[in-house]
């Protein structure tokens, strides 16, 4: 597979006030590669992905968006890049196919496109039933099909998704992943976190562990698994972050299926 | 920033805000319903109430012998006679022995304002036993007849009566004067039977009749009332709805986390805000309109129904909306300024709130009675324009004092731009919660050589605040130091402050490098030029007041004879150029330079806003704008320092030295043969620089970043 890359990061650092979120972060996704970000709440997961997207400016580093650098031309950047987040509402008084066309307005897309590309996604996304509806008055799901769409809108080469499977039942999830991996297909570069294991093996081409700011592991599941000595890529995680050993109870509620 | 893109934030932000009940609730249904609830409200109760004082007959009681013609006088005007409230005996026996003196009519008899304010007499008896006969509330005012009323009047002598009365009482108020009618007709019957038995004249005894008609002008009578009260109603519901769609637009969408949308999409903050704030103001700008509307309609119903002569005209009421468009600017500004830090629509209500109340305080002083717009507090937001419309309602404007108002208001309303716009470049605060002060005032920053537009503004409109103020302190100072001061302390300080604070590059903001000879020679020309066509131009198309002229060679020192020329030309020439130039073509010109060539007018404009004159309005910006092409193309200061200097120095050597050659008419009508030979000048100075290349001097990138800070 050719290593386009898509997204790159080099040295990135952030503080909020005293606190530092991200220390010294690379990263690279190549186009058609789908790598996830795996992190324990507060691991600055939110805030790499933010910096990546240009929504925060990193203190040091840069970020490389298909070649154009986030710093000096952002908004040729930001037109690669769809992101979305799994704590976004909509706007609560615009129904879901108004939110649609706000945003392929801001993204300049031409009304023709436009139309083409909001019925594309109403009907891989199934969204039909409630395109016309408040997105006030929306379930949790349609809301992040709805987002899902937004995300997509403008046909990114980029995708960056926070988390988008968070709290969402198993139907929406799934319109998810099977949306990320068709994206993958169309050879789009996926850069998305979690801190469910399961998905991320299921998902990922490559995982990069991140804690305390900083990438603690790298490399494709099997690669990392093997790496740890440990049998699953959930023992791994632990391992990298140094808490297998010292805290066993807390490690039976993980192995049942989370980290938190 | 692209239009298309502010034009569709604009629009998705004005179709939710429409969606939003609060918003409509506050733009619309409001303010039809608020004035004539209000204003028919009150006029419904007073009129009711005046109503029920006219249909029933005033309970008096008449103490003492009333003659029978008194007595005609009084059932004729609509007066009953009571005795359920008669005289004491104690005081009847006074009065009927001689023991009390006859009280003398008051100094104003017409008057009722007047007689209100007067100092009560001291009680007597009498006066006692009156109010106790009003307090029991059995008649409305006591008629006191003296002894012996009908033999004084046979007798052609002085006969006594009094009304005692209670003002406080509406119905006591009526009933005195119905009963002060009652005997002046009493009194002009015994005036005429007398004047018929002694055979003389009718109006023998009269003498003169003195008529008396309300003059003042019928909008001033209309909207007298109404001033008072009416701005503040005015501000205050424009304000309302902007409360809620400034917190909608900022605070709403961090609630909802869809601002990290906008933050990811390819959009420059300015535009976000720009689009918001259009959306905003134009909420504010239509609930001006319908505040406008209803109200007109109700003053039109009011003055149907009353058929009076008061009226508001139509322009008038185009006049207080087109005011309350800098209000609506200025508090969009400044709310969304605030709302945005605000986390939540919660957040939003409690720091806004605060902000409203500020605004509102000076909005109260235009209704403090008496109190009108005069030049300091034209420079008070919010305040000003209370007053204005206030003014306006009352038909009555002055234009210069109206353009002072606008202009200080248009001023402020560009500051709460500017720091909108700059909290919204912070990322902090778009996507956390709150930002440091000393982030905010950009103190953190990468340092950036030259200023940016924000800036710029900012301190324009410190210095014109500073020196406007300080014109007024200075004042017992005399002219020349007043004027130095002036200079150098509020336009000159600023620039520099600036400069330190920021930790700009002198060298680069101020253009503080030498120009070649070319770019000299192109100061002289232009110099000695400028006036002539500015003057030539400017006072042809807006004409000032005759003695406008003399007035502002008087401010200037021109014909002070007391100064002499030598330090009149220091400080007018070579002080004023420096201090201006280094403010105007230094700081400001530097810091609107990322705006491209726009910055050159802008610059000229603002010069010419600076003079706080409408008269002098376009003459200075052209002789700006000719100076600030100067800075523009030569990008040094030195020739526009000499420019400034010769073209002040020439005026004021012309004005003192009076020329064989020159007349004071030459000021107002400048020859079109000078105009011609300044303008060839001009051509000239223009051509010079033009030629030369202009050195690239870094404009780069980083230029734009700092611009769009």
């Amino acid at each position: 597979m050719p290593q386009k890359p898509g997204v790159s990061a080099r040295g990135l650092g952030k503080s909020f006030g005293k606190v530092t979120a991200v220390r010294d972060f690379n990263l690279n996704v190549n186009h058609g590669e789908i790598v996830g970000l795996l992190g324990p709440n507060g691991a600055g997961k939110t805030t790499v992905l933010r910096m990546l997207a240009g929504i925060l400016t990193p203190d040091t580093g840069a970020v490389l968006v298909d070649e154009a650098p986030m710093e000096t031309l952002p908004l040729e950047a930001k037109r690669h890049i769809g992101f979305l987040s799994g704590d976004t509402q909509l706007y609560q008084r615009l129904t879901a196919r108004e939110m649609l066309e706000y945003f392929g307005e801001l993204y300049e897309l031409p009304p023709a496109l436009l139309r083409q590309r909001i019925a594309a996604l109403m009907d891989e996304l199934d969204m039909e039933s409630f395109a016309t509806r408040p997105c006030g008055t929306l379930s949790a799901g349609q809301k992040q099909r709805a987002n899902i769409a937004r995300a997509f809108l403008h046909d990114p080469d980029i995708l960056i998704l926070d988390e988008p499977t968070n709290a969402l039942d198993v139907i929406t999830g799934r319109f998810i992943v099977d949306a990320i991996r068709g994206r993958k297909a169309a050879g789009k570069a996926v850069l998305f976190s979690t801190h469910i294991m399961g998905e991320a093996e299921y998902l990922c081409d490559r995982a990069v562990m991140i804690h305390n700011g900083t990438v603690v592991e790298e490399g494709t599941v099997p690669e990392i698994v093997a790496r740890s000595g440990r049998a699953t890529l959930t023992d791994a995680f632990l391992h990298a972050i140094g808490a297998d050993n010292q805290n066993p109870e807390r490690q039976r509620g993980v192995q049942q299926g989370q980290v938190n | 920033m692209r239009p298309r893109i502010v034009w569709t934030i604009f629009r998705k932000e004005i179709r939710e805000s429409l969606r939003d009940k609060r918003t409509i609730r506050a733009m619309i249904i409001l303010p039809v319903l608020l004035y004539p609830m209000l204003i028919l409200g009150i006029s419904w109760l007073q009129n009711s109430e005046e109503e029920k004082t006219n249909a029933h007959p005033s309970n008096v009681a008449v103490w003492g012998e009333a003659p029978p013609a008194l007595r005609s006088a009084l059932a004729a005007s609509h007066i009953d006679v009571k005795q359920d409230a008669p005289m004491p005996v104690k005081v009847a026996a006074d009065l009927q022995g001689g023991h009390v003196p006859p009280m003398t009519p008051p100094k104003d008899d017409e008057d009722s304002d007047t007689n209100k304010k007067e100092k009560p007499p001291a009680d007597t008896p009498l006066t006692l036993a009156a109010r106790q006969a009003l307090l029991s509330r059995k008649v409305d005012a006591v008629l006191v007849v003296w002894p012996r009323l009908a033999d004084a009047l046979a007798q052609g002598g002085l006969g006594h009566v009094a009304v005692l009365f209670d003002s406080t009482r509406p119905a006591s108020d009526k009933a005195r004067d119905r009963l002060n009618q009652a005997m002046n007709k009493f009194r002009e019957q015994e005036i005429a039977l007398r004047e018929q038995q002694r055979g003389l004249k009718p109006g023998f005894s009269e003498a003169v009749e003195i008529g008396a008609a309300n003059v003042a002008p019928p909008s001033r009578q209309a909207g007298f009332g109404l001033g008072m009260i009416l701005p503040f109603l005015l501000i205050t519901m424009c304000l309302t709805p902007l409360f809620y769609a400034a917190i909608d637009a900022t605070a709403g969408e961090k609630e909802r986390n869809t601002m990290q949308t906008l933050l990811c999409a390819p959009l420059r903050p300015l535009e976000i805000i720009s689009g918001k704030f259009l959306a905003v103001a134009l909420i504010g700008i239509v609930s001006a309109g319908v505040n406008i509307i209803s109200l007109s309609l109700t003053v039109a119903r009011i003055a149907h129904d009353a058929s009076t002569s008061g009226s508001v005209a139509l322009s008038q009421y185009v006049l207080a909306f087109l005011l309350l468009v800098p209000i609506v600017l200025l508090t969009t500004g400044i709310f969304m300024a605030v709302s945005v830090f605000a986390r939540d629509f919660k957040e939003g209500q409690s720091y806004l709130m605060p902000a409203l109340m500020a605004l509102m305080l000076p909005c109260g002083v235009a209704a403090v009675p008496g109190l009108e717009l005069n030049a300091a507090l034209s420079f008070v937001p919010v305040a000003n324009i209370a007053m204005l419309i206030k003014s306006v309602l009352m038909g009555e404007v002055s234009g210069e004092l109206a353009f002072l108002t606008i202009v200080s208001s248009l001023m402020y309303t560009a500051l709460a731009v500017v720091a909108a716009a700059r909290v919204f470049s912070r990322e902090a605060v778009l996507v956390g919660g709150g930002d440091t002060v000393r982030g905010f005032l950009g103190l953190d920053r990468i340092r950036v050589p030259r200023p940016g537009p924000g800036a710029a503004v900012l301190v324009f409109c410190t210095a014109l605040v500073a020196a406007f103020y300080g014109t007024l302190a200075l004042h017992s100072m005399g002219v020349t130091y007043a004027i130095a001061v002036v200079e150098i302390a509020f336009l000159l300080a600023p620039a520099l402050i600036a400069v330190k604070l920021g930790h700009f590059s002198a060298r680069e903001t101020l253009l503080l490098r030498m120009a070649d000879w070319r770019g000299l020679m192109a100061g002289v020309l232009v110099g000695v030029s400028s006036s002539a066509v500015a003057a030539g131009i400017g006072m042809r198309l807006i004409r000032p007041p005759a003695d406008f002229a003399r007035a502002l060679q008087k401010a200037m020192l021109f014909d002070n004879t007391q100064v002499s020329l030598l330090m009149l030309l220091l400080v007018i020439a070579v002080l004023t150029a420096i201090c201006e130039e280094l403010l105007f073509r230094g700081f400001i010109l530097s810091g609107l330079r990322g705006l491209g060539w726009k910055a050159v007018p802008l610059t000229a404009l603002l010069f010419g806003l600076a003079h706080a004159s409408i008269y002098r309005m376009l003459p200075t910006f052209l002789v700006g704008l000719f100076i600030t092409v100067l800075a523009w193309k030569t990008r040094s200061i030195v020739p526009g320092m000499i420019a400034h200097a010769i073209n002040n120095g020439l005026i004021a050597v012309l004005v003192r030295v009076r020329p064989p050659w020159f007349h004071a008419e030459h000021m107002q009508n400048v020859p079109w043969s000078w105009m011609a030979i300044g303008a060839l000048a001009l051509a000239i100075a223009y051509a010079l620089i033009g030629s030369k290349k202009t050195e690239p001097a870094a404009p780069g990138p980083e230029m734009l970043s700092a611009a769009a800070h």
